[in-house]
């Protein structure tokens, strides 16, 4: 799809910087949230590229305002809601929930 | 669908996914032929970068068959397709101030091409 993640010849994002000795994750949740990916993705229910195809269909402004991780966060909710592991009303509870309780 | 109790993350994972397809596929491309990377916008996932889009370029190399990830994207299975290194000029595909020296290799699988 012609969405946000194909930067290809997209100017104005600014120089490439990469971190001296940067970490593989920046926090906490990053971790978990590549672990759950890799959990979730150890069922079998969806392949690498569906896995990638779920994060492309970020609507391209939030997918350019956001981070990797938030990319993975984004496209295994999509995945675990269209394969029937939780409905969207769970997750939405959920946060909801956490976000009372912090 | 089986359950996925957390002593069996360990061997899932290790066996992951495999890309690579042993099977035998004739090649519709060669080393040195001419192709030209269609003009496609599909809705689903795609490895064909919309820059190289209808541009021109030439197989540097045959990697071999493998899962073609348009399709695996789609939910479509394990088809089995050769992925080529092709080589594009970066004036083709970035224009006259591009530097004549330079050039893009771009891995795409036989359906994103068609003989130039």
């Amino acid at each position: 799809m012609n969405g946000a993640h194909d930067l290809g010849g997209m100017h104005g994002l600014g120089p490439i910087d990469p971190e001296p000795d940067e970490p593989v994750f920046h926090a906490a949740w990053e971790r978990r949230v590549f672990a759950l990916n890799l959990a979730m993705g150890a069922w079998g229910q969806w392949s690498i590229d569906m896995g990638r195809y779920a994060r492309e269909q970020m609507p391209p402004a939030e997918y350019l305002a956001t981070s990797y991780y938030e990319h993975w966060l984004f496209g295994l909710e999509r995945l675990v809601v269209e394969h029937g592991f939780l409905t969207r009303e769970e997750i939405e509870a959920r946060v909801a929930a956490l976000r009372c309780r912090s | 669908m089986p359950l996925l109790t957390a002593d069996r993350v360990a061997a899932a994972l290790r066996r992951g996914d495999g890309f690579r397809m042993d099977v035998d596929l004739p090649p519709r491309f060669t080393p040195g032929d001419r192709v030209r990377a269609r003009n496609i916008h599909p809705l689903g996932h795609t490895r064909l970068p919309r820059y190289a889009r209808g541009r021109t370029g030439v197989i540097d190399r045959d990697h071999g068959v493998f899962v073609f990830a348009d399709a695996s994207g789609a939910g479509l299975g394990k088809i089995p397709q050769h992925v080529y290194s092709v080589r594009f000029a970066a004036r083709e595909l970035w224009g006259p101030e591009a530097s004549a020296r330079d050039s893009i290799y771009i891995d795409l699988w036989d359906d994103h091409l068609d003989p130039a």
